[in-house]
């Protein structure tokens, strides 16, 4: 039996807010964070992340966003290319549309964290999925919610990753 | 059963439960694993020695489909028909990943790989249209067949999940670089009919007739064509900006502050290439119609701004600057998306037309570092106020054109208005990231229309018997009155060893709905208040006290001018009085004692005491 094909499965981790939440956050919300992070995980040389638009891809790197701030290496998957885009496509449809975007619930890192785990088995680092639970048990976080809860993010440069056609 | 080398090591088998804790088997024949798939997980209870055969088995029937088109993931490994569930590690608990295939999509993939050659020309086209589209509508546009009027082929299926394999910048480029494209580009007509002809654009253009408008300027477009081509330039632009581009405004059709912006902005694209000094410009030249946060951030202000009454702070300040300060309008036509995010009761339409006095404008002078130590008191307050008596008029060169600007709004004319706004906002961004400090301010105003317009209606009746019974209820528990005393004695701290962060802190306390915003009517209720229970508190008259003196203090700092301009006996007539029902009859010495202490009855009870030999 030939050894399964292994391959990388990394994550691309972007500060939003470019230092600022560094350096704003004690001031404002009374605790540290180092930043607000936008994640992607990068898998058969593509991008996928979870935005306003949807599921997205792009060549690794190539949103407007730019390189990514860090990368953490989540581990190695079996999953074929094929078979994580039928994954993709019924995320898509499920728990990942693109209506479905809240910056809170259900933000670019819960996609990451889901598509991690599908992956490797093994979720992406706490400080990250941590965030908006973070920010929410400051009073400043509290008071700003309803002004933040609409907010969309869909970093540009990539394109759908959509359901496979000539379905019924 | 054929012997399989797993890569996990061989768990305990059922019949050694010695080798597991005795609670995390029940039963250590059967092992309860969790499924997930699109988004739903269930759970499955089923044998130890089950192989991965038998449980699709039992899947299929579950899920109702065929064996064959289920795939099982376990910690990224796919799980062989003839493993077992203990030989690959799957314990208690473990999560497995399902992922169905669909019926088609081996015969999908199939028709698609076959077409993908002849469907690649489109593909690219779609990709230009999608660069360039992306400057109308930044939200993710799907791709359309709006191109396939160009193609020989008569039916062009979507292939989505095939996109990123062509739709990479190399068949851009080198799609670009065929002539034949390249021709077809430059034809704007051409151009202008795939745009208009997008479902999404047609949308749009309905709610938005400015879009239209710029399809009809072929200048625009071309303009836009060549800052998509050109990467060197966006990359220029992006490097500015690159805070700012990173949210997007909420797909509303109804207003699309990129799209607004974008007629007057786009004539502000060329001078922004003569003017390298002039990065401001590029905030609102987004191509790709990034909406920049600070942007909202900034319109939300100018919203409040335009809501809350004129602070009577201006008088106060040297006003020789800028002589039409109260009435420098600012208008923003991202302010009215705003509303929509927000909500507020504000109407943008106030935002954006009315040049009435009760405006303020944001001059977006960078303030020198030494302002904030210079003006501790003024800077908490409506901060384009303190903005506006920058003196410096020559450093900026936005300031020069947000001047000459001014000068134009009597004029009133729209694109003149348009660079402002992008001056502004790119000048703020700048501002922001110079003077963190006043970015808290603007976080601050963020909340202010819930704030001030809650503050404005609750403080006439603050002073009522049922609020006031609350707030000693409140304060009845010791603990809150502990985290008070915490509170003020971190104040006081603060005042002493480095003041001039009071203001920083300031903001902080707004949010959290302690102090009324200054631009409140009733700016002094909330310390008396405070003082109020003060005198009727048994429990822990102390720190109430210190609470209600403290933030006297902070206020006073927080440049409440007509808390300063009040007389002294007026202010402290509260504590004139508590001093009194002690004892002090001096009037003279209580009040002179009180002023000392800044209306600190204790300390001023400390004072007339060694004063009076006691």
């Amino acid at each position: 039996m030939e050894p399964p094909n292994l391959y990388p499965v990394k994550l691309y981790v972007y500060d939003l807010s470019k230092g600022l939440a560094r350096r704003l956050s004690p001031i404002m919300l009374g605790k540290q964070l180092e930043g607000i992070w936008h994640t992607s995980i990068v898998v058969h040389k593509d991008e996928f992340y979870f935005g306003s638009g949807g599921i997205s891809s792009c060549p690794p790197g190539g949103t407007l966003l730019g390189p990514p701030d860090s990368v953490v290496d989540v581990g190695s998957t079996e999953v074929t290319e094929e078979l994580f885009q039928e994954y993709l496509s019924s995320l898509g449809e499920s728990l990942f549309r693109r209506e479905a975007y809240n910056i809170f619930e259900n933000n670019c890192n819960t996609f990451t964290n889901e598509v991690a785990q599908f992956l490797t088995g093994r979720k992406i680092p706490s400080y990250i999925t941590d965030l908006p639970s973070e920010i929410l048990s400051t009073p400043f976080g509290q008071a700003l919610r309803p002004f933040l809860d609409p907010i969309q993010i869909q970093p540009h440069g990539g394109s759908p990753v959509g359901r496979p056609n000539g379905q019924s | 059963m054929p012997h399989v080398i797993s890569r996990t090591p061989r768990m305990a088998q059922s019949g050694h439960p010695s080798g597991m804790p005795a609670d995390k088997n029940i039963s250590p024949s059967v092992t309860r694993v969790i499924v997930k798939t699109a988004g739903k997980q269930e759970d499955f209870m089923i044998a130890d020695d089950t192989s991965v055969r038998q449980f699709k088995e039992k899947l299929s029937t579950h899920f109702k489909c065929q064996m064959d088109q289920l795939v099982l993931v376990f910690m990224g490994r796919l799980l062989k028909d003839h493993d077992t569930l203990s030989q690959r590690g799957i314990l208690d608990g473990h999560t497995i990943h399902l992922v169905i295939k669909s019926k088609r999509s081996s015969r999908f993939l199939a028709h698609s790989s076959r077409n993908l050659p002849t469907k690649e020309p489109c593909h690219r086209v779609r990709n230009t249209e999608e660069n360039t589209n992306g400057v109308y509508q930044p939200a993710g546009v799907s791709h359309t067949p709006v191109e396939s009027a160009l193609l020989v082929e008569p039916d062009a299926p979507k292939v989505h999940s095939q996109d990123r394999e062509v739709s990479g910048p190399e068949y851009v480029a080198q799609m670009l670089q065929n002539p034949s494209i390249q021709q077809l580009l430059s034809n704007t007509d051409l151009v202008r009919q795939f745009i208009s002809e997008h479902p999404d654009m047609q949308q749009l253009m309905q709610q938005n007739p400015e879009v239209s408008y710029i399809l009809d300027n072929s200048d625009i477009l071309w303009q836009t064509l060549e800052l998509a081509r050109n990467l060197a330039m966006i990359q220029e632009i992006m490097q500015i900006q690159q805070p700012e581009q990173i949210l997007e405004h909420p797909l509303n059709p109804q207003s699309h502050p990129g799209l607004e912006t974008l007629p007057g902005g786009d004539n502000a694209l060329g001078q922004s290439y003569v003017d390298c000094n002039d990065q401001m410009l590029n905030s609102s030249q987004d191509p790709f119609g990034g909406y920049p946060f600070p942007a909202l951030l900034e319109g939300q202000v100018l919203q409040e701004l335009q809501s809350s009454p004129p602070s009577p702070t201006p008088p106060q300040e040297p006003q020789d600057q800028l002589p039409q300060l109260p009435t420098a309008r600012v208008s923003y036509t991202s302010s009215h998306g705003l509303s929509s995010i927000t909500s507020a009761s504000v109407t943008p339409n106030k935002v954006n037309h009315t040049p009435s006095t009760h405006t303020t404008t944001i001059s977006t002078k960078a303030p020198s570092p030494t302002c904030p130590i210079q003006q501790p008191a003024r800077v908490p307050a409506l901060p384009s106020i303190e903005l506006t008596q920058q003196p410096q008029t020559e450093d900026i060169d936005a300031t020069i054109s947000l001047d000459s600007s001014d000068q134009k709004l009597e004029d009133d004319l729209q694109p003149s208005d348009e660079q402002t706004k992008s001056q502004i906002t790119g000048s703020m961004m700048q501002l922001l990231l110079n003077n963190p400090y006043l970015a808290a301010q603007m976080m601050l105003f963020i909340s202010m229309p819930q704030l001030s317009e809650q503050y404005r209606q609750q403080l006439p009746t603050f002073l009522q018997q049922t609020q006031l019974s609350d707030m000693l209820i409140a304060l009845a528990n010791p603990k809150a009155s502990q985290a008070i005393l915490q509170i003020e004695q971190g104040l006081q701290l603060l005042a002493t060893e480095a003041p001039v962060l009071l203001p920083w802190v300031a903001p902080y306390l707004w949010g959290l709905g302690w102090l009324p915003a200054p631009s409140c009517s009733h700016p002094d209720t909330v310390p008396w208040a405070w003082d109020v229970p003060d005198i009727a508190e048994p429990k822990g008259p102390e720190c109430c006290h210190k609470s209600g003196t403290g933030l006297q203090r902070l206020q006073s700092l927080a440049g409440d001018p007509s808390h300063l301009l009040q007389a002294p006996e007026i202010r402290f007539s509260q504590q004139m009085e508590s001093l009194q029902a002690m004892g002090f009859g001096n009037h003279h010495a209580n009040l002179q004692a009180l002023i000392a202490t800044e209306g600190d009855t204790s300390a001023a009870i400390c004072k007339l005491k060694r004063s009076q030999g006691f």
